[in-house]
């Protein structure tokens, strides 16, 4: 068992795993756009509401009014803009052994998660989301606050097929290693 | 109530009240300043409405109280061997976990639920929020019946680490022993960071308490200030610097010495024992697969005297409460040689540590500390000291911070490194104390890989590693590289289903 043997090996290997860069990955169902714009829209209104009896009550606040609805204006571009292009930006893919997720807005990240290592499941409903008949799903592990992935906007049935798909994928993996156990 | 939970229940009605109280106090502290606002801002004559606003929170409160105690219910799927819990009065949320997953079933009781006589139940599992089902109220016996059936899949496990327990008591002679003479190194030349922040948290005190005394007793303070800054002449504050050094050394030592005393560690078929302590002794067993980090790290001192720090990282278990994240159960071991970190090594990973292919960062890693860190303050600095003729005289200081910094950020792009080969990740790092983390693959939650736009065309991207005990980094690689080692890691991690804990 020299280590050049196992190394030579690992070359070879390499290049034949299959490669979770190429995946086709899955695109969040078009209607999440719409709860987006419906969340952007209730935040900038109660902002604007805000911002809209300060103007208009405090009289220390007018002058300035010159610069705050343009910066108002501005956010609520930005806003929209960079949620468009991380929607845009956002996958998923279930694969036989792994859950990948891609999001980011200016950067790309990717995670992978291993069916092995998932701690629980979570489906979320929001209430808009239910009108639109969509779910959230959180997948979380053992490692931490980042090493879980939350996909949203995910048609509600699909979303409930691919939590029994993946619960049923855990327990048939817990089976074995029970068995295994047993054994020792 | 049944006594097998297998069927959909709602928690006990008390649930209400307790769940109205909490609801209570959220608002109440979150808009407790808006309150003492209005309280002495308001005239006389508006008083009724801050009453009003008051019982409108409280009637809010005991609503939705009553709405989640209505969508609350759950249930002890047996077949599945899961537990279920709905809840969400505007959203729907299904919480599902699997019973053998779970970590900690805790039952307690707050001041409310001790005077309406009921308990609250937490269920905690290894996932990030710490606490991922929490039961407000429900009568004793249940919460029992309810931990007893939760944790019954884990009966196994319960039993073989009691007997791990058993076999620790049968003593072994230690293969690692810290002596006195090592630790006196130690002191000398490791965790002075923690110990400043103490000299400084000391200082503070005994600053604002001094402050505090001098107002009591209405002392003038400008004549003892006039006292103090007549004492500090150049030589007094070389003297004082030179004190307060020593001060830190002293305090370095005490620490470790009282941290570390007598540390010893010995195997037990598939534990190891750690004690130490000088005056209360602190006995810890671990099983080495637990260990998810094993981390060693050396400054320059400690490798003249041939010594190093090692510390072995544990998984946290849902004790990443109020949001901030624990850093996992940290063991330190400080002041092994070279042999006994091998030893310690092959036992904890199971074979001897072998160093694989190398990759190293692309120099683009110098960019941003070097833009944010050096050219933007020095840059700074400098327009404001040409305009402001006081400042003049430290732009040579200003010099010397960039040069350092420029070293200190090319040392640590140096030191920044990855080595992988078939079981080991090894992770080097660091500036002056050089840490090297090795982790197997198999402890691997999660992966991330991370790439700006911009580093797309010179094909430069980031590398986490999520672990039960943090999180490893690996920035400015080789994109294509780093993506060859997820696929790899993913292999390993995924062909076959061996156990992280």
């Amino acid at each position: 068992m020299t280590t050049e043997t196992f190394f030579t090996n690992e070359v070879i290997d390499l290049d034949l795993l299959p490669k979770y860069e190429d995946i086709q990955l899955s695109r969040p169902h078009p209607n999440y756009w719409k709860i987006i714009c419906i969340n952007l829209l209730i935040f900038f209104g109660l902002l604007g509401i805000a911002l809209g009896i300060l103007l208009f009550f405090v009289d220390e606040v007018k002058p300035n009014a010159k610069w705050i609805i343009p910066l108002y204006l501005a956010l609520l571009a930005i806003f929209f803009l960079l949620f468009r292009a991380s929607f845009k930006k956002r996958g998923y893919a279930i694969r036989t052994h792994d859950v990948i997720y891609k999001s980011g807005i200016i950067a790309e990240s990717t995670t992978i998660v291993p069916l092995n290592r998932i701690q629980h499941i979570e489906l979320n409903e929001g209430i808009f989301s239910r009108i639109y008949k969509l779910g959230s799903l959180q997948l979380f592990t053992a490692g931490g606050q980042t090493g879980h992935i939350h996909i949203s906007g995910i048609a509600i049935d699909d979303a409930r097929r691919i939590r029994d798909l993946l619960l049923k994928k855990l327990d048939l993996l817990e089976n074995p290693t029970i068995e295994l156990n047993a054994n020792e | 109530m049944n006594n097998d939970f297998s069927k959909p229940q709602r928690e006990s009605a008390f649930g209400i009240v307790v769940m109205g109280a909490h609801t209570m106090l959220k608002i109440g502290k979150a808009s407790f300043f808006l309150f003492i606002i209005a309280f002495v801002k308001m005239s006389s004559t508006s008083f009724t409405y801050l009453i009003l606003g008051i019982s409108a929170i409280i009637i809010f409160s005991f609503i939705f109280a009553y709405l989640w105690y209505l969508k609350f219910t759950f249930f002890l799927d047996k077949e599945k061997q899961e537990f279920v819990v709905n809840k969400g009065i505007f959203n729907r949320d299904q919480v599902i976990i699997q019973l053998d997953k779970i970590q900690q079933v805790n039952i307690n009781q707050n001041i409310l639920q001790k005077i309406i006589g009921v308990y609250g139940l937490k269920i905690d599992t290894a996932g990030a929020h710490g606490e991922e089902i929490s039961i407000k109220a429900i009568d004793e016996t249940s919460a029992y019946n309810l931990k007893e059936h939760l944790l019954n899949s884990r009966t196994v496990t319960e039993a073989q680490s009691e007997i791990e327990n058993e076999n620790h008591k049968i003593a072994e002679t230690p293969f690692l022993r810290i002596s006195a003479w090592t630790l006196f190194k130690v002191g000398l030349t490791s965790n002075y960071g923690q110990s400043l922040a103490l000299l400084a948290a000391f200082f503070y005190t005994v600053i604002y308490e001094g402050r505090q005394l001098l107002d009591a007793f209405k002392i003038n303070k400008d004549e003892i200030q006039s006292t103090v800054t007549g004492m500090l002449t150049i030589v007094t504050v070389f003297i004082l610097i030179a004190c307060l050094l020593i001060v830190l050394l002293i305090i370095n030592l005490v620490r470790t010495f009282y941290k570390y005393f007598e540390l010893e560690i010995s195997e037990h078929k598939n534990t190891l024992l750690l004690s130490s302590g000088l005056i209360a002794k602190k006995n810890t067993l671990i099983s080495p697969n637990k260990v998810q980090i094993t981390k060693y790290s050396q400054n320059y001192f400690q490798k003249k005297m041939n010594m190093l720090n090692m510390s072995l990282r544990q998984a946290h278990f849902g004790q990443s409460k109020k949001g901030h994240e624990m850093q996992g159960n940290t063991l330190e071991i400080p002041g092994c040689n070279p042999t006994e970190r091998d030893e310690l090594l092959k036992m904890i990973l199971g074979e001897a540590l072998l160093k694989g292919k190398t990759f190293i960062p692309d120099w683009r890693f110098l960019n941003l500390p070097i833009f944010f860190k050096l050219i933007l303050p020095v840059v700074t600095f400098l327009i404001i000291a040409f305009n402001v003729a006081e400042l003049k005289p430290y732009i040579g200081v200003s010099i010397t911070y960039l040069i350092i910094g420029i070293l200190m950020i090319y040392i640590s792009y140096r030191r920044h490194r990855v080595s992988v080969s078939r079981d080991f990740i090894i992770k080097t790092s660091g500036i002056w104390d050089i840490s090297n983390e090795i982790m197997v693959p198999n402890k691997i939650q999660a992966i991330t890989t991370f790439q700006y736009p911009w580093h797309k065309g010179v094909d430069v991207g980031h590398l986490t590693l999520h672990t039960a005990a943090g999180q490893i980094h690996f920035k400015y690689g080789n994109y294509t590289e780093i993506k060859q080692l997820v696929n790899y890691w993913l292999y390993q991690v995924e062909r076959k289903n061996e156990n992280w804990m």
